[in-house]
Order: C-alpha cells, then structure tokens, then sequence
C-alpha cells in the first residue's frame, strides 16, 4: 500500500466492487484477502479494495444468492470463509460485464468523438 | 445462512492472519507486521457491524430509526407539557366518545344473538296502526289458525307474561313478570339450559306438571347464582311449581321476566276465554323457517293466512283498525328501534372526533411554526424530507396513542352510561362492554389522526422564498399558514354550531315536554302498583281488599284522600284499554265504526284524589254498585263531540261490541286529562264505576305534605290486610312523568354532553389560533401603536378576526348542518329540524364563547410595549 504513491491510487467507481468480486471468483474459490490481493495485483496495484467495504460487499453477494460460502484452511493455517461463485452467480457476472463494456463504451463516445464525417 | 458474531470475528481473524503471514514472509519484523495489517484494515468493529447489518432485515432498520425518533419526540415533547395535555385530552375526548358509542353499536346492531341459528329466528308481531297500536298481540284462536295452515315455519313458539307472587327461596313474597310459554318456545328460540332443562313439548297441556325455568338475571342477581335451585319447589302466583332449570343469558324479549314456567300454571291460560276468546290477544309469537323456506317466502304465506283470517272473523277485525302483520327476523325486531338513535350518536360521536382532531392540528400547526427554525436547521445539517416528516410523524403517534390510550380508558365507564341509555331502546344494548374490537377502533383512530397530524406543517424548503428562514426572531406565518389555521377554527365552530344546534332542539323539546301541562295534580299524589294476583284476578275478593285498604289508608295521618284504578298515567299506558262504545242519539257516518274510546274503571273519589275536576254532574259513589243502576262518567272531550247540544248528562252509552248492550247512563263529565300522552291531546275516556265493573290494581294517595313520607305507613296498612300482598314503584305522578321522560332526558342529555365538549374544544381552537396570530403579529401592532392607534383599536382589530372566524363557522355549519338533516331525515323519520330558536341560542352561545377566548390575546395585542416590539428584529 504504501509503495502506491497517492496520486496513483484510483477510487472504486460506485457498483463496480461487486462485479469486481465476482470477476475474481471466476478463477475458482478465494477467501476475502485472496480476493482482495487478486483485485489489486490485477490491477496493477492501481486500485485497492478497503476491507471495510470489501467483507460487508461479500456478505450481500452471499445473501442474494451470487455467492457460496463455506469454510476453509487458508495458507496461515487458519479457518478461513472461502467464496465461490454460483451458478446465479456467473449469469449476474456476464449482465454487469456487459453493461460495462457498454457504459465504457459510450463515455468513450461522448469524451472522444469520432471526427465527423461529412 | 445468516453468520453469528463469532463467525464474523472469525473471518476477520483468519483475514488478519493471512495479511500478517504475507508481510512476514516478505522480510518485515512480526510484531510490526501485526501492527500493519491492523492498521491496514481499519476499523473491526465497524466492518463488523456492516457485515451484520447486511443480513438485518430492513424493517429492522426503519425500525430503529422510528424508535430514535419517538425517543427524540418525547424528550421535545415533555418540554411542551401544556401542549402536550392539552391535545392528549382533547384527542381522549374524541377517541373515548367514539370508542364507547361504538360499543353500544356494536352490541346492537353488529353482534350476532346467543340463540341458534338467529337468521332463521323471526318474530312475527300483529299491528293495529288505525288505533295507534303497534303491537296487538295475537290471541290463542289466531296462532292456531297459525299453526294449522303456515308451512314455511317448522314450529312456532308463543310467549305472553303473566304476574305472578312469587314465595320461595327463603326470600320474601316479590311480584315476578313470568313468561308464560308453549313446550316448542325454547327450541324455536335456539336457546340452551345453562343449569338442568328447558321446557319441552312433555310440558304443555292442562295435565302436565308446573314447572318454571328461571331467567340467567333472575338467578344471578337476585339468587346469585344458587346451583341447587333446580328441583326446588316455589308458589308461583296460584299454585306450587317446580323449578327445572336456568336459561342461559339471552336478550329478554319481548319482555324482561323473572322466570319462565309452562301454560299450566297460569289458570288463566287455562280458561275459556284465552283458549276460544279471538279477541283476547295477549300473546307474542315466534317462529323458525322450516328447512329450505326463505325470510320473504314465510312472510308471503303468514300474510295470505293472516289475509283469510280476517275474511272468516270479521267480527274480530273492526276496518277502523287496519289490523296487519309485520315479520322480521328476530334479530332486525331487536335492533330496528334502535338504529336511528345509535347512528344519531355515532354521527355526533364523529362529529367530536373531527373538532378534536381539527383543533390538535392547530395545535400542532403552531407548534410547528414556533420550531420551524429548529427543522430548517436540522434540513441545512442534511435531513431529509422523509426524516423530518418521520419527526413530525413520531411525536403525532406519541400524542395519539397517549390520547387513544386515555380515550379508552375513558370508554371504560361510558360503555355502561351509553348502555344504559341505550337499552331503552334496545335490550341488546345491556351486552355492549368494550372489548378488542373497541381496541383496534381506537388505534386506528390514533392512527389516522397521527398520520393527518404528521403532514398538517410544512416543511422547510430551499426553494421557499427567504431560503430555510435561519433567521431567528420569532415565529413567522405565511398567508398560506394562516389560512390553515383559520379553516381548522371555522371546521370547529361549524361542527359545534351543528351538534349544539341538535342538542338545543332536544332540550326544546324535552322541556316542552316536562313542562306540558297535564291536568293532573302532579307533586301530591302517590301511585302506588298492588297487583292483585295474590288476591285473586278480578274477584269478589281483590274488591274487598281495595276497599278496605282505601279505608284503612284514608285513615291515616297526612293522607287527604284515596281512590284506586286500573292505570297509573303513562306509566300504564301500554295496558290501557280501548273498547268501541255507542252513544245514545249519536248517529255514525256512514263506512264510520262507532267510537273507540279508552276504558277506565275507577273508585269514587278517583277525580278528587288525582286533581282533575268534575265539569257537570256528579261523581261515582260507593253506593253504585252492581245491583243498582248502571252508570258512566265521561270525558269533556266526548261530551262535546258526541253530544254537540251539550246534553250528554242523563244519556246513556253502551259496548258496541259483543254480547246484549247493558245501557250507562251518563252522570258525570270531567275535564279530559290523557294518560297515554305526557303531551295532552283530546281523548276520549269513559270512567266506569269500579264496584260495577273493575279489576283495580292501583291505589291513588293524596298527600298533605311530602307524599314520599307516607310509603311506609301505606305499606305497613296493606301488608296488616294482606301479608303476602306485593307493593311496587310508589311514585308521585311527578316522578311517573320523569321516568316516561328519561330516554328523552338522555337523548337530551347525551346531545347536550357532546355538544358542551364540543363547544369547550372550540373555545380552545380559537383562542389558540388567536394567541398565534397575535404573537406572530407582535411587530405590526407595535408600529400600529407607534403611529397612534389607541390600544383600543388594537383590542378591537383581535376581537374582529376571531368574530369573523365564528361567523364564517356558524354559517359553514348552518349550511352543513341543513344538508346533514335533509339527508337523514331521508334514512331516519326520528329527525327533525332544529326550530330558530334552538340555532340562534347555539350562535349566540358560540359568539359569546368567542368573545370570551378572543379577550385574552386581544388584551395581550393592546398591551403590546411599543418599544420592545420594534426592536425585537
């Protein structure tokens, strides 16, 4: 964290950590800090998830059902809430990716407008 | 599914190890790397929470808030206490009035009977509505014809009372009113012993064994609840009867009697008369839809029967009568009467309620306006509307729920006082309490006011011109403001215009009626009820007792004079006796009857006794008697219309009806006095001497002084000529017009309590809207007084804006309360219109009463200090 310089760091856009986490779950079952750590190294450590935000954000997937929650042994050898992602799950994953790419997209339009063609 | 603390904890634990186990495996030292990741992560218990409040149910949430909020209202509200009480009573009021009405409502006209199957119960009741008999009774020959020809009523039950000494119990001798009933009655009426049997069909007929039941009322109040009585033998009236059980607790109609007991112990029930007399109806009669048979197909029927009765017996169905059926279910008979007055009293009991209400959110509404400075700074610190709103909304339900609270504490006693009341119209009313459904009336009233409350103030708004209104310096009130304010004084004064409008027209009326003169000498005479069935009906023997009681009584100090009758004046009345009569020399119209004229039998002395005077002629004496000539006295009415040549005396009159004319010759006239009526109208009454034709049954004391004081030294005489004889209600005719009058005294009473809160909230309304407008106006009266108004013309200015408000009430609730009686007085015939006096003492009333609440501030807004007022912004 510290190596981040602050001007680098990026603030998670609103609505984009869920979709964050389940793009993450897609590689297989992680627990929170796995989760976290993967957000951020993928990412070129340009965006950091708080924990503050992160675990609650878990506990709501879970509970609309995107999410499967069982527990684990973690590499600290502790018991640790791994998550995996359901079949409800992907489906959510493939709307959000969706209309990202198209929110991306047409912000790309309005801040870079193709030159006229007349 | 749903995680506990600890698992949380756990998660955040094997979290914090995997964070602490990266740092150390990238070289840092352990206990630094500890302190890293704790710092890195933050704030445990905070992300604790939100992961829990994840899995909270929302409610919960919205929940806490309002807790907040209502915690956050009482604390505002107890540094408010005045208003606090002020609007909690005012809010009890409304909400107890309604409750406790409600109640009776219930009972009445809401609740199902206690008897089996009560849609299939009908009473069926024969009218006579030419003579102005509503209830004619039927006669035993009618309800044969009954029972031989209707198909659509399984069974029917017949019921007719009889008064009878009771001694037994180890009690003292008591006139009981018993039911005297076929063996089908109980099961017609659907009704169950709550102790040993009813009476059955083994019960009827001349050769079964006297047996009675007791009433639940009967036995609880007067035996209190004695289990052995079943089996216990009694004297009932003429002879002994068993006692076989109680009858559980069930509306007592069509009369409320003691006991029960089977035709055999009436030796009248017994006799000729009542078994082959067509006329001789004293009988009330029930039936049950036999199986399949509809309410509508049952009435068809019994008026074909009813129809070829009349053509076969015309001799027993005079035109002049209009004798007709009515059928109902038993359960409409019982609540019919009291319908209109019930839904009189729910409107006026709604018409409180819309006053209270009105006169809280006025309340409020200045409340509001003195805090607006306190809501726009909490809008400027970021709350929002639906918080604010929620505020508002928490200290309503606060004030409503405490004034629901105090209202139902308040329904409490008045159930009973609206009962009361209300059972003299409807015996059902005695059942009301409050119960549950009374509970939830009043919640949801305190519901709906706290919510109309909680949107009565505005809220502050950016968008308003002059922003939030920071500023301090006192309350402010937008024209649109007090344009509320305004509507809700008038919305109270219009309504109380209306109830005390109705409540005078009531008080008109029952002192028209108190007042009515009655030709009676009222405050000396004590009539006193000896019933003669311990003597023996209508003998020899209940003569000689009479006589000698009159002697005996007419001996002792302070007593002026004594007679004895058949009638107490209205007391009676529904026992009068109307007989047609012919005139000699008076010729009838043709399709006309001859005359009915009411029947009395009276003593010598009788007219002296009671006060009324002797016209013309002479007064009956103990020397007529049945072996000298038969003689009549009648009232001036009929002196004049049947003798228009004034020669009535000395002519003779006879029954038009039945049997050989035995001849009276008229030999006295006295001024008519109308004992049906506590209002007088003409009558016509023929007095026949008591010793040729009479069954007396009521003794008439004249008192020197005070007529009370001689009940026991009357009592003692009757109990040393017979000791067993009963002695019922001595009371001065007086007091005999009193208790005829009580439903109207209530009526009055009732109407006259809710127009007083009415009138009461009112003043309140006023005089706070008034108070507002004068502080709000603080500044504008102190330059009005800088530039040399008199304190006067402020004074003057105040009283003007609240006389305006009470004028534009008083003719917003004429106009109402017009519309309000042209419509129910569509649905109900009881209403009538207030006279112009009634209105104009209601008006008068309310701007006196405004007067009166306008004095206050508008002496405030005279004192104004000039100074002070112009440096206050």
């Amino acid at each position: 964290m510290t190596k981040t310089p602050e001007d680098r760091r990026l603030e998670l856009l609103q609505g984009t950590l869920d979709m964050l986490v389940l793009r993450t779950l897609q590689w297989g079952p992680q627990h929170g800090h796995g989760i976290g750590q993967a957000i951020r190294t993928q990412s070129d450590d340009l965006l950091t998830v708080e924990t503050g935000s992160l675990y609650p954000a878990l506990h709501r997937l879970v509970k609309r059902g995107w999410l499967k929650s069982e527990w684990g042994i973690s590499e600290a050898n502790q018991r640790a809430r791994y998550y995996r992602l359901t079949a409800a799950g992907k489906a959510q994953l493939l709307r959000e990716r969706d209309r990202w790419s198209q929110l991306v997209h047409a912000i790309g339009l309005v801040m870079n407008p193709a030159p006229s063609k007349e | 599914m749903k995680p506990d603390v600890d698992d949380l904890d756990e998660e955040i634990r094997g979290h914090l190890a995997l964070s602490i186990k990266e740092r150390i495996e990238r070289g840092e030292d352990p206990e630094a790397a500890r302190l890293a990741a704790l710092k890195e992560f933050g704030n445990v218990l905070r992300t604790r929470e939100s992961m829990r409040s994840v899995w909270r149910p929302r409610w919960l949430d919205a929940v806490e808030a309002l807790v907040r909020d209502i915690r956050f209202a009482v604390r505002s509200l107890l540094r408010a206490k005045g208003l606090t009480v002020t609007v909690v009573v005012t809010l009890a009021l409304g909400i107890g009035a309604n409750a406790a009405i409600f109640s009776v409502v219930r009972s009445v006209l809401l609740r199902p009977l206690v008897n089996r199957d009560p849609d299939r119960l009908i009473y069926i009741r024969q009218t006579a509505l030419g003579i102005g008999t509503e209830n004619l009774t039927f006669s035993m020959p009618e309800i044969n014809d009954f029972k031989s020809r209707v198909k659509t009523i399984s069974a029917f039950g017949d019921f007719s009372t009889v008064d009878f000494t009771l001694i037994g119990f180890g009690r003292r001798p008591r006139m009981v009113t018993a039911g005297v009933v076929n063996g089908r009655f109980f099961d017609v009426m659907g009704l169950r012993p709550a102790l040993g049997r009813l009476l059955n069909a083994a019960d009827d007929g001349p050769q079964a064994a006297r047996v009675a039941v007791l009433t639940h009322r009967f036995w609880t109040a007067v035996l209190h609840g004695d289990s052995t009585v079943v089996g216990k033998v009694i004297h009932l009236g003429p002879g002994m009867a068993t006692v076989v059980g109680v009858l559980e607790p069930s509306v007592p109609y069509p009369a409320e009697t003691q006991i029960i007991a089977n035709v055999v112990t009436s030796p009248h029930h017994l006799s000729a008369t009542m078994v082959t007399g067509r006329t001789h109806r004293m009988t009330e009669l029930f039936g049950r839809l036999a199986p399949g048979a509809t309410l509508e197909a049952a009435r068809a029927e019994l008026a074909a029967v009813h129809a070829a009765m009349l053509r076969e017996h015309p001799e027993a169905y005079s035109a002049q009568a209009q004798v007709g059926l009515r059928v109902s279910t038993l359960r409409d008979q019982l609540a019919s009467p009291a319908r209109p007055i019930l839904l009189l009293l729910l409107a006026a009991a709604a018409i409180v309620f819309v006053i209270a209400c009105s006169n809280v959110a006025n309340l409020i509404l200045g409340r509001s306006i003195r805090r607006e400075t306190e809501l726009a700074v909490r809008a400027a610190l970021g709350a929002g509307p639906g918080a604010l709103r929620r505020t508002l909304f928490a200290e309503s339900l606060i004030l409503c729920s405490a004034g629901a609270a105090l209202g139902l504490v308040l329904a409490w006693p008045l159930v009973n006082v609206a009962g009361r009341y209300a059972a003299r119209f409807s015996v059902r009313a005695l059942e009301a309490t409050v119960d549950a459904s009374v509970l939830w009336l009043g919640v949801g009233l305190a519901l709906v006011a706290s919510v109309v409350l909680a949107y009565v103030p505005r809220l502050p708004s950016f968008d308003r011109p002059g922003g939030l209104g920071l500023g301090g310096g006192g309350p402010r009130m937008t024209p649109a403001t007090k344009r509320r304010l305004r509507i809700l004084a008038t919305t109270q004064i219009a309504c109380s215009f209306v109830l005390l409008a109705g409540a005078g027209t009531l008080l008109a009326t029952l002192n028209a009626l108190q007042t009515a003169k009655t030709g009676y000498d009222m405050r000396k005479v004590l009539a006193i009820d000896v019933p003669p069935s311990a003597t023996g009906v209508g003998g020899p023997a209940n003569l000689r007792f009479f006589e000698e009681a009159t002697r005996r009584i007419g001996e002792l100090p302070g007593v002026e004079g004594v007679a004895s009758g058949m009638i107490v004046p209205w007391r009676d009345h529904n026992a009068g006796l109307k007989f047609q009569f012919a005139f000699e020399g008076y010729q009838t119209a043709n399709g006309e009857g001859n005359p009915t004229c009411r029947f009395r039998p009276v003593s010598p002395r009788f007219f002296a006794v009671l006060g009324v005077p002797i016209l013309a002629g002479r007064d009956f004496t103990d020397a007529d008697r049945t072996d000298t000539e038969p003689v009549a006295m009648v009232s001036q009415s009929v002196a004049q219309r049947l003798f228009p040549n004034g020669d009535a005396i000395n002519r003779h009159l006879w029954f038009a009806s039945g049997g050989k004319p035995q001849p009276r010759r008229i030999v006295g006239i006295v001024v008519d006095v109308d004992d049906e009526n506590v209002v007088q109208e003409p009558s016509l009454t023929v007095y026949l001497p008591q010793r040729q034709l009479g069954l007396p049954s009521r003794l008439f004391v004249r008192a020197a002084g005070d007529p009370y004081a001689l009940v026991p030294s009357v009592t003692r005489t009757i109990r040393n000529i017979s000791a067993e004889q009963a002695i019922e209600r001595p009371t001065t005719l007086e007091d005999v017009r009193a208790e005829v009058l009580t439903p109207e005294r209530l009526n009055a009473f009732v109407f006259s309590a809710f127009g007083g809160v009415a009138l009461l909230i009112a003043i309140v309304g006023v005089a706070g809207v008034l108070a507002f407008s004068v502080s709000a106006r603080t500044r504008e009266f102190g330059v009005r007084l800088a530039v040399g108004a008199t304190p006067t013309q402020v004074l003057t200015l105040v009283l003007k804006e609240g006389l305006v408000i009470v004028a534009v009430g008083i003719i917003a609730g004429a106009v109402f309360g017009y519309g309000l009686a042209r419509v129910a007085s569509a649905y109900l015939e009881t209403i009538r219109m207030p006279g112009v006096l009634p209105a104009v003492v209601a008006a008068v009333a309310l701007v006196a009463a405004a007067l009166v609440a306008s004095l206050i501030p508008a002496a405030r807004a005279s004192r104004v200090d000039v100074m002070q007022a112009l440096r206050s912004e």
